[in-house]
């Protein structure tokens, strides 16, 4: 007998017991549908994080020193180290394109146009390279040394009146003094361009770290200049130059981060350029390295590897979630069963007559488990697209772009096949050995 | 055509072992030729259907050898003899026992599906016996949609879709009223002319004297065999006179009553 005339047969009896059949498959498809929303979601969370790492950010290697025992994403316990003389002395390495100096600076305030909107965090100052071509939606990068800044779509739509380029903004800082900045360009999206800012959207603004951070530093200088309590308040983590008396100067601000870029996104390229990086950096000669120690190291890793941290806890998130899932489509394995056995032993005649007829013992088997086969291959597809559904949708309101796993959805109705071979087996066995006889006298 | 030996029983013996062992068969000789058409009867409970189980290869004798088409059943294995009973012989069986949720036109194609044969094959086979049987009208019908006689009709056409060399009927004309039994009788006498060994259980009188010969049976022996032709057989010299008593009074008395208690007060005579 053919498995097209099996499957024939089987769809007739399930078909006549519409709801039993619904009610059984139900189990297989819950169970299906929340393995394949979940994997959809992983994997959509996954590309959403990897998606946002542009190909010329690849080369980049972000640094920044802390406790090697920080647990954490990048940034995590960062002490600021980096002086302007060490990053000039790793930018003019041969394995390293640029390096330049990464610096949040908090404000109070951006203005314009004589609107004022409270903003804590919204300022960073980094080199010009920072600000990737690819990046810019219109105008241009900021300048070292020039009072420039490029913006965020956030930033620019914040204000009564759009922000454009060529436009001045005001940044109150966190003493009160306001400087002001022209804005030269304005990236494509409001998330954030490299780790350090983390993914998320939210308003921006970029400017060269000279005048923004060395100017600041500046000021803090002076504030030491006056009195000796500021300096005790600052503690270990604003280090000072060893020598007191000298005012601070552009040359003594520490940056809390470096961004080294290598000539290419190449693994060899990466790693060479890691290694010189830190050889200048650790050695004697450097600056950091009069701070760095048993607590305070440097890590240095490419946006991959710093995302690929938050995707092994994704990982094992989602593994945690689709094995409880997976419980769901064991409870429907055995819903399955025990249909089946119903269902053998409601249609003892049924076989009995078969058997009379000229149905061998695997004619009897192949029915009663193509039946289940088809059950579970049913609730393997409708779990499918209602996994999907729920992906889709979720994806849709945490605003990632959707991956649809296609193996996941081979593998859904390979599950659904073996669910329904397993379940079906044993009653499908008992089916095949009844006897005809006592079958046929089964009332 | 009637040459070799179609069905052939030697010492058959079908005990169920209950509380106490129940004989349905106590030791049962019959050979029934190839072609020929033979009517079993007996009261309730004398093994009838027992016997039918056996030479349709539904059940295995406990005692003795039954031989179908050549093939002696015991030494079959299950599958095989489940290919035997899907071939050689076909049942047509008291309760109809057509399949609930198939039509009858997939009813009377079912024994060919596990032969394997082609679904459009198969379908046009069927049809073809459902117009033999008068039902060309009904294909499309369900088994609950159909009346009694329909169904045994339906029954029969199933019966015949393999060819088979051996028709078994047990009971068929028991759910029946006289026209439509005597369009089933009529078409047994038309497979019979056609070569097929007819082998049909019934209690009554008319219905078996369609036949060539009658065994009767008696708490699972065979009391006598009748032939039709005038001559009896009588394994059982006690039994022989009652039973010609029987015969001349099968007209004026029920025939199922005359059946049940016939052999019953020969026993006690
Ligand atoms: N599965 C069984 N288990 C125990 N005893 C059985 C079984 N099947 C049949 N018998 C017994 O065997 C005997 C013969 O049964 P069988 O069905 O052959 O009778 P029958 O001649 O066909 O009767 P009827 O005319 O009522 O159909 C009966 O006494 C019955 O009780
Ligand atoms: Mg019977």
């Amino acid at each position: 007998m053919r498995p097209l005339e099996f499957g024939r047969l089987a769809w007739r009896s399930i078909g006549s017991h519409r709801l039993r059949s619904a009610l059984t498959t139900l189990g297989i498809i819950i169970g299906i549908a929340a393995v394949i929303a979940f994997v959809t979601l992983g994997a959509s969370l996954q590309a959403g994080l990897l998606g946002d790492i542009s190909p010329d950010d690849q080369r980049n290697l972000y640094g920044w020193a802390a406790d090697p025992d920080t647990e954490g994403g990048p940034l995590a316990g960062a002490q600021p180290v980096f002086t302007q003389d060490d990053l000039e002395r790793v930018d003019e390495l041969e394995d390293v394109d640029a390096a330049y100096g990464y610096m949040p600076i908090s404000t109070q305030a951006l203005a314009y146009d004589g609107e004022l909107t409270p903003q804590s965090d919204a300022l960073i100052a980094a080199g010009p390279p920072y600000i990737r071509p690819a990046t810019i939606d219109e105008g241009r990068q900021f300048e070292m040394g020039e009072r420039e800044a490029v913006i965020n779509p956030a930033v620019a739509g914040q204000f009564e009146e759009n922000v454009s380029v060529g436009d001045e903004l005001t940044i109150v800082r966190q003493g009160g003094e306001q400087t002001s900045v022209t804005v030269v360009g304005i990236t494509d999206s409001s998330e954030g361009l490299s780790p350090f800012e983390g993914f998320e959207p939210s308003p921006r603004v970029y400017v060269p770290t000279d005048p923004y951070y060395t100017e600041e530093v500046d000021g803090i200088g002076a504030g030491f200049e006056d009195g000796e309590a500021a300096e005790d308040e600052a503690g270990e983590a604003e280090p000072a130059d060893d020598d007191n008396d000298e005012p601070a100067t552009a040359e003594d601000a520490r940056f809390l981060a470096i961004v080294v870029e290598a000539p290419s996104a190449d693994e060899g390229d990466i790693d060479q350029a890691r290694d010189s990086a830190l050889a200048v950096l650790e050695s004697g000669d450097s600056d950091a390295s009069e701070l760095l120690g048993d607590d305070l190291e440097i890590t240095m890793q490419t946006s991959t590897e710093l995302l690929q941290q938050l995707q092994d806890v994704l990982d094992l998130l989602q593994n945690f979630i689709v094995g409880i899932a997976a419980i769901s489509l064991v409870v429907g394995s055995i819903g399955i069963a025990n249909i089946m056995l119903v269902s053998v032993t409601e249609r003892t005649r049924e076989i009995g007559i078969m058997k009379a007829v000229g149905a061998q013992n695997r004619d009897v088997l192949g029915l009663f488990l193509t039946e289940a086969v088809v059950l579970g291959i049913i609730g393997a597809i409708l779990g499918t697209v209602l996994g999907l559904a729920v992906g889709y949708a979720g994806a849709w309101y945490i605003d990632i772009p959707l991956v649809y796993p296609y193996e996941y959805v081979a593998l859904a109705v390979a599950v659904g096949i073996l669910v329904g071979v397993l379940s079906g087996l044993y009653p499908a066995w008992r089916a095949a050995r009844t006897d005809p006889i006592d079958a046929l006298r089964y009332e | 055509m009637a040459t070799g030996t179609a069905v052939s029983l030697k010492h058959v013996r079908k005990t169920y072992q209950l509380a106490e062992p129940v004989h349905a068969l106590d030791g049962v000789d019959l050979e029934i030729p190839e072609g020929s058409y033979t009517a079993i009867m007996g009261p309730s409970g004398s093994g009838k259907s027992t016997l039918m189980n056996l030479v349709g290869c539904l059940d295995t004798p406990t005692d003795g050898t039954v031989v179908v088409g050549g093939q002696d059943v015991g030494d079959l294995d299950d599958r095989e003899r489940t290919t035997l009973r899907g071939t050689t012989v076909g049942f047509v069986f008291q309760t109809f026992n057509l399949m609930p949720r198939l039509t009858a036109l997939e009813n009377v194609a079912l024994p060919q599906l596990f032969q394997g044969i082609s679904r459009g094959e198969r379908n046009d086979r069927a049809r073809e016996l459902l117009e033999r049987v008068g039902l060309g009208d009904r294909m499309d019908h369900m088994p609950n949609e159909l009346s009694g006689g329909q169904r045994q009709r339906v029954a029969l056409a199933r019966a015949l879709v393999n060819d088979p060399t051996i028709v078994l009927a047990d009971e068929p004309s028991g759910n029946l009223d006289t026209e439509t039994e005597a369009d089933v009788l009529d078409l047994f006498d038309e497979f019979h002319d056609a070569g097929t060994t007819m082998l049909v259980v019934t209690h009554e009188r008319h219905v078996a004297s369609r036949a060539e010969r009658i065994v009767h049976l008696l708490d699972g022996q065979i009391e006598r065999i009748e032939e039709l032709d005038g001559s009896e057989t009588s394994p059982r010299s006690s039994a022989g006179q009652t039973t010609g008593h029987d015969r001349d009074h099968g007209h004026d008395h029920d025939p199922d009553h005359d059946e049940r208690t016939g052999p019953a007060s020969g026993a006690n005579g």
